[in-house]
Protein backbone atom coordinates (compact mmCIF):
# COMPACT_ATOMS: atom_id res chain seq x y z
CA UNK A 1 0.00 0.00 0.00
CA UNK A 2 2.62 2.66 0.89
CA UNK A 3 4.86 1.50 -2.28
CA UNK A 4 1.59 2.44 -4.42
CA UNK A 5 1.38 5.60 -2.56
CA UNK A 6 4.76 6.70 -3.16
CA UNK A 7 4.41 5.47 -6.58
CA UNK A 8 1.28 7.99 -7.25
CA UNK A 9 2.46 10.46 -5.26
CA UNK A 10 5.84 10.77 -7.82
CA UNK A 11 3.12 10.79 -11.11
CA UNK A 12 0.98 13.04 -9.62
CA UNK A 13 1.23 15.91 -11.76
CA UNK A 14 2.43 14.29 -14.65
CA UNK A 15 -0.24 14.34 -17.16
CA UNK A 16 1.45 11.17 -19.60
CA UNK A 17 3.53 8.84 -17.22
CA UNK A 18 5.33 6.07 -18.72
CA UNK A 19 3.66 3.27 -16.68
CA UNK A 20 0.78 5.78 -16.31
CA UNK A 21 -1.48 3.07 -18.64
CA UNK A 22 -0.62 0.33 -16.73
CA UNK A 23 -1.02 2.01 -12.97
CA UNK A 24 -4.71 2.84 -14.40
CA UNK A 25 -5.07 -0.63 -15.78
CA UNK A 26 -3.84 -3.00 -12.85
CA UNK A 27 -5.51 0.34 -10.34
CA UNK A 28 -8.79 -0.92 -11.76
CA UNK A 29 -8.00 -4.68 -12.55
CA UNK A 30 -7.99 -4.64 -8.79
CA UNK A 31 -11.05 -2.09 -8.60
CA UNK A 32 -13.04 -4.42 -10.58
CA UNK A 33 -12.07 -7.24 -8.69
CA UNK A 34 -12.77 -5.78 -4.94
CA UNK A 35 -15.79 -4.11 -5.80
CA UNK A 36 -17.58 -7.74 -7.39
CA UNK A 37 -15.98 -8.81 -4.66
CA UNK A 38 -18.23 -6.37 -2.24
CA UNK A 39 -20.98 -7.09 -4.35
CA UNK A 40 -20.93 -10.29 -4.48
CA UNK A 41 -20.82 -10.29 0.03
CA UNK A 42 -23.61 -7.65 -0.22
CA UNK A 43 -25.77 -9.66 -2.59
CA UNK A 44 -26.01 -12.73 -1.91
CA UNK A 45 -27.31 -15.03 0.66
CA UNK A 46 -24.08 -15.83 2.46
CA UNK A 47 -23.62 -13.33 5.69
CA UNK A 48 -21.24 -12.85 7.57
CA UNK A 49 -21.68 -12.45 11.65
CA UNK A 50 -20.31 -10.12 13.99
CA UNK A 51 -18.06 -13.61 15.10
CA UNK A 52 -17.52 -15.70 12.54
CA UNK A 53 -19.48 -18.88 12.00
CA UNK A 54 -17.79 -22.03 11.05
CA UNK A 55 -19.90 -22.42 7.96
CA UNK A 56 -19.17 -18.86 6.79
CA UNK A 57 -15.81 -19.66 6.73
CA UNK A 58 -15.18 -21.90 3.22
CA UNK A 59 -17.33 -18.70 1.78
CA UNK A 60 -14.90 -16.77 2.61
CA UNK A 61 -12.17 -18.75 2.13
CA UNK A 62 -13.43 -19.79 -1.54
CA UNK A 63 -14.44 -15.66 -2.23
CA UNK A 64 -10.39 -14.54 -1.43
CA UNK A 65 -8.86 -17.33 -3.44
CA UNK A 66 -11.52 -16.45 -6.10
CA UNK A 67 -10.43 -12.42 -5.99
CA UNK A 68 -6.59 -14.06 -5.24
CA UNK A 69 -6.56 -15.81 -8.77
CA UNK A 70 -8.41 -13.29 -10.84
CA UNK A 71 -5.88 -10.57 -9.44
CA UNK A 72 -3.06 -12.47 -10.29
CA UNK A 73 -4.03 -13.45 -13.69
CA UNK A 74 -5.27 -10.32 -14.67
CA UNK A 75 -1.82 -8.62 -13.42
CA UNK A 76 0.65 -11.23 -15.37
CA UNK A 77 -0.78 -10.34 -18.40
CA UNK A 78 -0.28 -7.17 -18.15
CA UNK A 79 3.20 -7.05 -16.61
CA UNK A 80 4.93 -9.43 -19.11
CA UNK A 81 5.92 -6.72 -21.31
CA UNK A 82 8.39 -5.34 -18.45
CA UNK A 83 10.35 -8.93 -18.43
CA UNK A 84 10.36 -8.67 -22.36
CA UNK A 85 11.57 -4.93 -21.83
CA UNK A 86 14.17 -6.10 -18.92
CA UNK A 87 15.69 -9.16 -20.84
CA UNK A 88 16.17 -6.62 -23.67
CA UNK A 89 17.84 -4.49 -21.65
CA UNK A 90 20.15 -6.80 -20.80
CA UNK A 91 21.10 -7.75 -24.69
CA UNK A 92 22.42 -4.18 -25.12
CA UNK A 93 26.21 -4.03 -25.96
CA UNK A 94 27.10 -0.69 -26.74
CA UNK A 95 29.94 -1.47 -29.12
CA UNK A 96 26.88 -3.02 -31.40
CA UNK A 97 23.94 -1.78 -32.54
CA UNK A 98 20.81 -2.75 -30.71
CA UNK A 99 18.15 -4.06 -32.02
CA UNK A 100 15.09 -1.42 -31.03
CA UNK A 101 11.70 -3.02 -29.24
CA UNK A 102 9.08 -3.47 -31.27
CA UNK A 103 6.57 -1.30 -29.42
CA UNK A 104 3.57 -1.42 -31.44
CA UNK A 105 1.31 -4.54 -29.67
CA UNK A 106 2.29 -3.60 -26.14
CA UNK A 107 -0.11 -0.87 -25.48
CA UNK A 108 0.76 -0.26 -21.92
CA UNK A 109 4.18 0.04 -22.02
CA UNK A 110 4.25 2.01 -25.23
CA UNK A 111 4.84 5.02 -23.67
CA UNK A 112 7.88 3.03 -21.70
CA UNK A 113 9.54 1.31 -24.58
CA UNK A 114 9.41 4.38 -26.86
CA UNK A 115 11.25 6.02 -23.88
CA UNK A 116 13.80 3.22 -23.71
CA UNK A 117 14.47 3.13 -28.02
CA UNK A 118 14.93 6.77 -26.95
CA UNK A 119 17.46 6.42 -24.63
CA UNK A 120 18.94 3.64 -26.79
CA UNK A 121 19.46 5.92 -29.51
CA UNK A 122 20.95 8.79 -27.23
CA UNK A 123 23.59 6.34 -26.07
CA UNK A 124 24.75 4.92 -29.35
CA UNK A 125 25.11 8.61 -30.43
CA UNK A 126 27.01 9.49 -27.50
CA UNK A 127 29.36 6.87 -28.04
CA UNK A 128 30.21 7.20 -31.35
CA UNK A 129 30.64 10.70 -30.65
CA UNK A 130 32.97 10.17 -27.98
CA UNK A 131 34.56 7.47 -29.83
CA UNK A 132 35.00 10.03 -32.49
CA UNK A 133 36.80 12.40 -30.72
CA UNK A 134 39.49 9.53 -29.30
CA UNK A 135 39.96 7.81 -32.58
CA UNK A 136 40.26 11.92 -33.63
CA UNK A 137 42.72 12.34 -31.04
CA UNK A 138 44.79 9.02 -32.01
CA UNK A 139 44.85 9.78 -35.21
CA UNK A 140 46.08 13.71 -35.02
CA UNK A 141 48.87 12.59 -32.19
CA UNK A 142 49.55 9.82 -34.85
CA UNK A 143 49.70 12.34 -37.62
CA UNK A 144 51.87 14.31 -35.68
CA UNK A 145 54.16 12.24 -34.44
CA UNK A 146 54.91 10.93 -37.84
CA UNK A 147 55.54 14.42 -39.69
CA UNK A 148 58.15 14.90 -36.90
CA UNK A 149 60.18 11.76 -37.88
CA UNK A 150 59.73 12.02 -41.04
CA UNK A 151 60.49 16.02 -41.47
CA UNK A 152 62.64 16.17 -38.98
CA UNK A 153 64.35 12.67 -37.93
CA UNK A 154 64.50 11.47 -41.45
CA UNK A 155 65.66 14.35 -43.15
CA UNK A 156 68.87 15.06 -40.25
CA UNK A 157 69.65 11.15 -41.18
CA UNK A 158 69.70 11.81 -44.84
CA UNK A 159 72.01 14.60 -44.25
CA UNK A 160 73.68 12.79 -42.43
CA UNK A 161 74.15 10.27 -45.33
CA UNK A 162 74.98 12.25 -47.62
CA UNK A 163 77.71 14.51 -45.74
CA UNK A 164 79.19 10.60 -45.11
CA UNK A 165 79.12 9.93 -48.79
CA UNK A 166 81.39 12.96 -49.39
CA UNK A 167 83.81 11.92 -46.39
CA UNK A 168 84.32 8.86 -48.53
CA UNK A 169 85.23 9.97 -51.66
CA UNK A 170 87.57 12.01 -50.45
CA UNK A 171 88.81 9.68 -47.38
CA UNK A 172 92.11 7.81 -47.55
CA UNK A 173 91.50 3.97 -47.92
CA UNK A 174 92.01 2.54 -44.58
CA UNK A 175 89.41 5.12 -43.10
CA UNK A 176 86.82 3.75 -45.92
CA UNK A 177 86.04 0.94 -44.00
CA UNK A 178 84.74 2.91 -40.59
CA UNK A 179 82.76 5.30 -42.66
CA UNK A 180 81.01 2.29 -44.99
CA UNK A 181 79.86 1.11 -41.62
CA UNK A 182 78.74 4.72 -40.28
CA UNK A 183 76.88 4.73 -43.43
CA UNK A 184 74.82 1.54 -43.29
CA UNK A 185 74.07 2.13 -39.33
CA UNK A 186 72.64 5.48 -41.06
CA UNK A 187 70.55 4.00 -43.17
CA UNK A 188 69.01 1.67 -41.13
CA UNK A 189 67.80 4.32 -38.68
CA UNK A 190 66.63 5.88 -41.64
CA UNK A 191 64.80 2.48 -43.13
CA UNK A 192 63.81 1.94 -39.36
CA UNK A 193 62.36 5.88 -38.77
CA UNK A 194 60.38 5.64 -42.12
CA UNK A 195 58.87 2.39 -41.16
CA UNK A 196 57.65 3.79 -38.19
CA UNK A 197 56.26 6.81 -39.69
CA UNK A 198 54.26 4.95 -42.09
CA UNK A 199 52.69 3.09 -39.96
CA UNK A 200 51.43 5.67 -37.73
CA UNK A 201 50.21 7.68 -40.89
CA UNK A 202 49.79 6.08 -44.48
CA UNK A 203 50.80 8.86 -46.48
CA UNK A 204 49.92 6.36 -49.32
CA UNK A 205 46.38 6.50 -48.39
CA UNK A 206 46.15 10.24 -48.31
CA UNK A 207 48.19 11.03 -51.68
CA UNK A 208 46.94 8.08 -53.38
CA UNK A 209 44.16 6.42 -51.91
CA UNK A 210 41.97 3.86 -50.66
CA UNK A 211 42.95 1.44 -53.52
CA UNK A 212 46.64 1.92 -53.99
CA UNK A 213 47.00 2.19 -50.03
CA UNK A 214 45.26 -1.94 -49.87
CA UNK A 215 47.85 -2.87 -52.53
CA UNK A 216 50.63 -1.12 -50.28
CA UNK A 217 49.15 -2.74 -47.17
CA UNK A 218 49.10 -6.17 -48.86
CA UNK A 219 52.88 -6.04 -50.28
CA UNK A 220 53.93 -5.16 -46.53
CA UNK A 221 52.25 -8.08 -45.41
CA UNK A 222 53.55 -10.34 -48.74
CA UNK A 223 56.57 -9.39 -47.34
CA UNK A 224 56.46 -10.10 -43.80
CA UNK A 225 54.95 -13.37 -44.20
CA UNK A 226 55.77 -14.35 -47.07
CA UNK A 227 52.41 -15.10 -47.84
CA UNK A 228 50.62 -14.05 -51.10
CA UNK A 229 47.54 -11.75 -51.08
CA UNK A 230 44.98 -12.43 -53.81
CA UNK A 231 43.39 -8.87 -54.25
CA UNK A 232 40.49 -8.08 -56.04
CA UNK A 233 40.53 -4.44 -55.79
CA UNK A 234 37.61 -2.43 -57.73
CA UNK A 235 39.61 -0.72 -60.46
CA UNK A 236 37.61 2.36 -60.61
CA UNK A 237 36.86 3.72 -57.38
CA UNK A 238 36.30 7.49 -56.85
CA UNK A 239 38.14 9.32 -53.98
CA UNK A 240 35.72 9.04 -50.51
CA UNK A 241 35.34 10.76 -47.44
CA UNK A 242 38.71 10.64 -45.50
CA UNK A 243 37.07 9.12 -42.94
CA UNK A 244 35.36 6.05 -44.44
CA UNK A 245 38.71 5.68 -46.04
CA UNK A 246 40.58 5.67 -43.20
CA UNK A 247 38.49 3.30 -41.47
CA UNK A 248 38.77 1.15 -44.10
CA UNK A 249 42.28 1.06 -44.32
CA UNK A 250 42.81 0.86 -40.21
CA UNK A 251 40.40 -2.17 -40.51
CA UNK A 252 42.32 -3.89 -43.31
CA UNK A 253 45.91 -3.20 -41.50
CA UNK A 254 44.26 -4.71 -38.05
CA UNK A 255 43.06 -7.34 -39.83
CA UNK A 256 46.21 -8.35 -41.77
CA UNK A 257 48.28 -8.12 -38.46
CA UNK A 258 46.10 -10.13 -36.94
CA UNK A 259 46.31 -12.83 -39.98
CA UNK A 260 50.10 -12.71 -39.30
CA UNK A 261 50.68 -12.69 -35.62
CA UNK A 262 48.17 -15.74 -35.10
CA UNK A 263 46.59 -17.20 -38.03
CA UNK A 264 49.38 -19.84 -39.75
CA UNK A 265 47.58 -18.92 -42.77
CA UNK A 266 48.30 -20.25 -46.44
CA UNK A 267 45.65 -18.53 -48.38
CA UNK A 268 44.71 -14.79 -47.56
CA UNK A 269 42.27 -12.67 -49.83
CA UNK A 270 40.56 -8.90 -49.57
CA UNK A 271 38.58 -7.74 -51.96
CA UNK A 272 37.03 -4.12 -51.88
CA UNK A 273 33.76 -3.10 -54.01
CA UNK A 274 32.02 -0.61 -54.56
CA UNK A 275 28.18 0.23 -55.38
CA UNK A 276 26.25 3.55 -55.55
CA UNK A 277 25.06 3.01 -52.23
CA UNK A 278 27.28 0.58 -49.62
CA UNK A 279 31.20 -0.12 -50.08
CA UNK A 280 32.33 -3.73 -48.94
CA UNK A 281 35.96 -4.58 -47.51
CA UNK A 282 36.68 -8.31 -47.13
CA UNK A 283 39.72 -9.50 -45.33
CA UNK A 284 39.45 -13.65 -45.34
CA UNK A 285 42.30 -16.11 -44.78
CA UNK A 286 41.89 -19.86 -43.86
CA UNK A 287 44.01 -19.98 -40.88
CA UNK A 288 43.15 -21.40 -37.35
CA UNK A 289 40.57 -19.48 -36.56
CA UNK A 290 39.19 -18.56 -33.23
CA UNK A 291 38.93 -14.45 -33.19
CA UNK A 292 35.90 -14.16 -32.21
CA UNK A 293 36.40 -12.83 -28.47
CA UNK A 294 37.17 -9.22 -28.41
CA UNK A 295 40.95 -8.26 -27.64
CA UNK A 296 41.87 -4.42 -28.08
CA UNK A 297 42.57 -4.82 -31.88
CA UNK A 298 38.49 -6.33 -32.82
CA UNK A 299 37.08 -3.70 -30.56
CA UNK A 300 38.91 -0.91 -31.67
CA UNK A 301 37.65 -2.17 -35.16
CA UNK A 302 34.07 -2.03 -33.82
CA UNK A 303 34.46 0.99 -32.85
CA UNK A 304 35.55 2.73 -35.97
CA UNK A 305 33.17 1.14 -37.74
CA UNK A 306 30.44 2.86 -35.82
CA UNK A 307 31.98 5.77 -36.59
CA UNK A 308 31.03 5.65 -40.03
CA UNK A 309 27.60 3.87 -39.51
CA UNK A 310 29.28 0.35 -41.07
CA UNK A 311 28.48 -3.17 -40.17
CA UNK A 312 31.62 -5.11 -39.29
CA UNK A 313 30.69 -8.85 -39.56
CA UNK A 314 33.63 -11.64 -37.95
CA UNK A 315 33.07 -15.20 -38.95
CA UNK A 316 35.65 -16.84 -37.23
CA UNK A 317 36.01 -21.13 -36.80
CA UNK A 318 38.74 -23.41 -37.10
CA UNK A 319 37.75 -25.14 -39.95
CA UNK A 320 37.04 -22.36 -42.32
CA UNK A 321 39.18 -19.80 -41.41
CA UNK A 322 38.79 -16.13 -40.62
CA UNK A 323 36.31 -13.79 -42.63
CA UNK A 324 36.28 -9.73 -41.83
CA UNK A 325 33.53 -8.06 -43.64
CA UNK A 326 33.31 -4.17 -43.39
CA UNK A 327 30.06 -2.97 -44.85
CA UNK A 328 30.29 1.10 -44.96
CA UNK A 329 26.92 3.06 -46.33
CA UNK A 330 28.55 5.89 -49.21
CA UNK A 331 27.62 8.57 -51.43
CA UNK A 332 29.67 7.60 -54.09
CA UNK A 333 30.80 10.54 -56.36
CA UNK A 334 30.63 9.65 -60.03
CA UNK A 335 33.08 12.07 -60.86
CA UNK A 336 36.08 10.21 -61.82
CA UNK A 337 39.73 11.07 -59.69
CA UNK B 1 85.41 19.11 -77.58
CA UNK B 2 83.66 18.31 -73.77
CA UNK B 3 80.32 18.53 -73.53
CA UNK B 4 77.93 20.83 -71.54
CA UNK B 5 77.48 19.22 -68.06
CA UNK B 6 73.77 18.29 -67.98
CA UNK B 7 71.35 21.37 -66.32
CA UNK B 8 69.81 20.25 -63.16
CA UNK B 9 66.81 21.83 -61.50
CA UNK B 10 66.65 20.29 -57.21
CA UNK B 11 63.70 20.61 -55.43
CA UNK B 12 63.08 19.98 -51.89
CA UNK B 13 61.75 21.54 -48.65
CA UNK B 14 64.55 21.09 -46.87
CA UNK B 15 67.46 23.19 -46.96
CA UNK B 16 70.15 20.97 -45.33
CA UNK B 17 69.05 18.09 -47.77
CA UNK B 18 69.10 20.32 -50.63
CA UNK B 19 72.71 21.49 -50.15
CA UNK B 20 73.84 17.73 -49.16
CA UNK B 21 72.70 16.68 -52.48
CA UNK B 22 74.46 20.39 -54.45
CA UNK B 23 77.49 19.73 -53.22
CA UNK B 24 77.66 15.78 -54.44
CA UNK B 25 76.40 16.64 -57.61
CA UNK B 26 78.36 19.84 -58.50
CA UNK B 27 81.39 17.49 -57.64
CA UNK B 28 80.75 15.35 -61.12
CA UNK B 29 81.87 16.84 -63.77
CA UNK B 30 79.22 15.56 -66.19
CA UNK B 31 76.37 17.45 -63.77
CA UNK B 32 76.03 20.70 -62.48
CA UNK B 33 72.58 21.82 -60.67
CA UNK B 34 71.62 25.09 -62.44
CA UNK B 35 68.20 26.04 -60.32
CA UNK B 36 66.66 25.26 -56.77
CA UNK B 37 63.70 25.33 -55.35
CA UNK B 38 61.87 24.56 -52.14
CA UNK B 39 58.55 23.27 -53.42
CA UNK B 40 56.65 22.50 -56.62
CA UNK B 41 55.53 25.85 -57.28
CA UNK B 42 58.89 27.14 -56.91
CA UNK B 43 60.28 24.65 -59.29
CA UNK B 44 57.89 25.41 -61.90
CA UNK B 45 58.77 28.91 -62.12
CA UNK B 46 62.07 27.92 -62.34
CA UNK B 47 61.99 26.15 -65.32
CA UNK B 48 60.22 29.55 -66.92
CA UNK B 49 63.56 30.98 -66.33
CA UNK B 50 66.40 28.48 -66.23
CA UNK B 51 66.48 26.10 -68.98
CA UNK B 52 67.40 22.63 -67.52
CA UNK B 53 67.53 19.20 -68.84
CA UNK B 54 66.77 17.12 -65.09
CA UNK B 55 64.75 17.92 -62.73
CA UNK B 56 65.26 16.19 -59.18
CA UNK B 57 61.89 16.72 -57.42
CA UNK B 58 60.92 15.43 -53.86
CA UNK B 59 57.67 14.20 -53.34
CA UNK B 60 56.90 15.77 -50.23
CA UNK B 61 56.75 19.14 -50.54
CA UNK B 62 54.16 21.97 -49.39
CA UNK B 63 52.21 23.75 -51.66
CA UNK B 64 52.27 21.60 -54.53
CA UNK B 65 53.71 18.30 -54.13
CA UNK B 66 56.55 16.73 -56.22
CA UNK B 67 53.84 14.04 -58.12
CA UNK B 68 51.71 17.25 -58.96
CA UNK B 69 54.95 19.49 -59.97
CA UNK B 70 55.86 16.27 -62.56
CA UNK B 71 52.40 16.45 -64.12
CA UNK B 72 52.67 20.16 -64.68
CA UNK B 73 56.64 19.64 -66.10
CA UNK B 74 55.51 16.83 -68.15
CA UNK B 75 52.75 19.16 -69.51
CA UNK B 76 54.48 21.99 -70.44
CA UNK B 77 58.15 21.39 -70.28
CA UNK B 78 58.22 17.60 -72.25
CA UNK B 79 61.79 17.42 -72.83
CA UNK B 80 63.15 17.51 -69.02
CA UNK B 81 63.44 14.20 -67.39
CA UNK B 82 62.65 14.08 -64.06
CA UNK B 83 63.75 11.89 -61.44
CA UNK B 84 61.50 11.62 -57.92
CA UNK B 85 63.31 11.71 -54.68
CA UNK B 86 61.47 10.16 -52.02
CA UNK B 87 61.50 8.89 -48.04
CA UNK B 88 58.81 6.30 -49.42
CA UNK B 89 59.65 3.21 -50.03
CA UNK B 90 56.42 1.84 -51.42
CA UNK B 91 55.84 1.00 -54.72
CA UNK B 92 52.38 2.55 -54.91
CA UNK B 93 54.76 5.84 -55.10
CA UNK B 94 56.87 4.66 -57.47
CA UNK B 95 54.23 3.54 -60.28
CA UNK B 96 52.31 6.92 -59.72
CA UNK B 97 55.53 8.73 -60.42
CA UNK B 98 55.97 6.87 -63.38
CA UNK B 99 52.05 7.81 -64.65
CA UNK B 100 53.38 10.96 -63.93
CA UNK B 101 56.16 11.23 -66.02
CA UNK B 102 58.88 10.43 -63.92
CA UNK B 103 61.96 8.25 -65.13
CA UNK B 104 63.29 7.16 -62.22
CA UNK B 105 62.70 7.02 -58.52
CA UNK B 106 65.24 7.43 -55.33
CA UNK B 107 64.87 6.26 -52.20
CA UNK B 108 67.10 9.34 -50.29
CA UNK B 109 68.43 6.51 -47.47
CA UNK B 110 70.07 5.42 -50.76
CA UNK B 111 70.14 8.43 -52.33
CA UNK B 112 73.95 8.78 -51.49
CA UNK B 113 74.84 5.14 -53.54
CA UNK B 114 72.30 5.51 -56.28
CA UNK B 115 71.55 9.25 -57.17
CA UNK B 116 74.13 9.92 -59.66
CA UNK B 117 73.52 6.89 -61.26
CA UNK B 118 70.24 7.59 -60.99
CA UNK B 119 70.80 11.15 -62.87
CA UNK B 120 73.09 9.41 -65.70
CA UNK B 121 70.13 6.60 -66.58
CA UNK B 122 67.81 9.33 -66.48
CA UNK B 123 69.82 12.00 -68.74
CA UNK B 124 70.08 8.54 -71.38
CA UNK B 125 66.29 7.90 -71.08
CA UNK B 126 66.51 4.38 -69.02
CA UNK B 127 64.40 3.87 -66.25
CA UNK B 128 65.69 3.67 -63.07
CA UNK B 129 63.89 1.90 -60.31
CA UNK B 130 64.76 0.99 -57.07
CA UNK B 131 65.23 -2.25 -55.73
CA UNK B 132 61.93 -2.41 -54.03
CA UNK B 133 60.28 -1.76 -57.18
CA UNK B 134 62.03 -4.10 -58.85
CA UNK B 135 60.71 -6.45 -56.17
CA UNK B 136 57.33 -5.82 -56.69
CA UNK B 137 57.47 -6.07 -60.26
CA UNK B 138 59.08 -9.65 -59.83
CA UNK B 139 56.72 -11.02 -56.91
CA UNK B 140 53.72 -9.72 -58.80
CA UNK B 141 54.62 -11.00 -62.40
CA UNK B 142 55.79 -14.79 -60.45
CA UNK B 143 52.50 -14.38 -58.61
CA UNK B 144 50.74 -14.33 -62.25
CA UNK B 145 52.86 -17.08 -63.46
CA UNK B 146 51.87 -19.54 -60.21
CA UNK B 147 48.32 -18.75 -61.10
CA UNK B 148 48.62 -19.58 -64.53
CA UNK B 149 48.06 -16.34 -66.10
CA UNK B 150 49.43 -16.41 -69.62
CA UNK B 151 52.81 -14.75 -69.64
CA UNK B 152 55.27 -13.92 -73.10
CA UNK B 153 57.64 -16.09 -72.87
CA UNK B 154 61.42 -15.43 -71.74
CA UNK B 155 64.30 -17.11 -71.53
CA UNK B 156 66.07 -16.70 -68.10
CA UNK B 157 69.82 -18.13 -67.17
CA UNK B 158 69.95 -20.07 -64.85
CA UNK B 159 72.14 -17.41 -62.64
CA UNK B 160 68.93 -14.98 -63.33
CA UNK B 161 66.51 -17.86 -61.94
CA UNK B 162 67.95 -18.19 -58.81
CA UNK B 163 68.40 -14.31 -58.57
CA UNK B 164 64.31 -14.32 -59.68
CA UNK B 165 63.53 -16.31 -56.79
CA UNK B 166 65.59 -15.10 -54.20
CA UNK B 167 64.01 -11.34 -55.21
CA UNK B 168 60.76 -12.30 -55.24
CA UNK B 169 61.72 -13.78 -51.82
CA UNK B 170 62.14 -10.45 -50.27
CA UNK B 171 66.19 -10.88 -50.20
CA UNK B 172 68.10 -7.60 -50.10
CA UNK B 173 70.52 -7.05 -52.79
CA UNK B 174 73.10 -7.76 -49.88
CA UNK B 175 72.05 -11.27 -49.15
CA UNK B 176 71.52 -11.87 -52.49
CA UNK B 177 75.37 -11.20 -53.30
CA UNK B 178 76.45 -13.36 -50.14
CA UNK B 179 74.09 -16.47 -50.87
CA UNK B 180 75.32 -16.02 -54.46
CA UNK B 181 79.18 -15.31 -53.64
CA UNK B 182 78.87 -12.71 -56.04
CA UNK B 183 78.98 -8.65 -55.62
CA UNK B 184 75.92 -6.01 -55.00
CA UNK B 185 76.78 -4.59 -58.14
CA UNK B 186 76.84 -7.78 -59.97
CA UNK B 187 72.98 -8.25 -58.32
CA UNK B 188 72.02 -4.96 -59.25
CA UNK B 189 72.70 -5.82 -63.22
CA UNK B 190 71.21 -9.23 -63.23
CA UNK B 191 68.04 -7.48 -62.01
CA UNK B 192 68.31 -5.16 -64.68
CA UNK B 193 68.40 -7.64 -67.15
CA UNK B 194 65.64 -9.52 -65.68
CA UNK B 195 63.62 -6.79 -65.95
CA UNK B 196 64.13 -6.25 -69.48
CA UNK B 197 63.69 -9.67 -70.54
CA UNK B 198 60.72 -9.68 -68.78
CA UNK B 199 59.81 -6.45 -71.03
CA UNK B 200 59.54 -3.46 -68.54
CA UNK B 201 62.49 -2.05 -69.79
CA UNK B 202 61.54 1.45 -70.32
CA UNK B 203 58.89 3.68 -68.15
CA UNK B 204 55.76 3.43 -70.59
CA UNK B 205 56.42 -0.87 -70.38
CA UNK B 206 56.83 -0.65 -66.85
CA UNK B 207 53.51 1.86 -66.54
CA UNK B 208 51.22 0.07 -69.03
CA UNK B 209 52.51 -3.37 -66.69
CA UNK B 210 51.40 -1.93 -63.48
CA UNK B 211 48.18 -0.65 -64.41
CA UNK B 212 47.21 -4.17 -66.46
CA UNK B 213 48.08 -6.02 -62.72
CA UNK B 214 45.71 -3.57 -60.70
CA UNK B 215 49.23 -2.75 -59.09
CA UNK B 216 47.49 1.16 -60.31
CA UNK B 217 44.52 2.46 -61.42
CA UNK B 218 44.78 3.67 -65.02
Amino acid sequence: MNRRAAVVDRFRGQARTPAGALFWRVFVINGLVFTIGTLALALSPATVSTHIRLTEIPVLVVGLAAILAANALLLRSSLAPLDQLASSMSRVDPPRRSDRIDDRGTGDLRHLIASFNAMLDRLETERTSASGSALAAQEAERARIARELHDEIGQSLTVALLALKRAVDKAPTGLRGDLHNAQDAVRGSLDEVSGIARRLRPDVLEDLGLHSALNALCSEFTQATGVDVVKHLDAHLARLDPNIELVCYRVAQEALTNVARHAKADKVRVDLHATDEHLTLRIADDGTGGVVTAGAGITGMRERALLVDATLTIDSSSSEGTQIRLIVPVHVQSRPR
Amino acid sequence: MTRQPARILLADDHAMVRSGLRLILDAEPDLQVVAEAANGYEAIAALTHTPADLAILDIAMPRMTGLQAAREITRSHPHVKILILSMYDNEQYFFEALKAGASGYVLKSVADRDLLEACRATLRGEPFLYAGAVTALIRDYLHRARHGESLPATILTPREEEILKLIAEGDTTREIGNTLSISAKTVDRHRANILKKLGLRDRLALTRYAIRSGLIEP
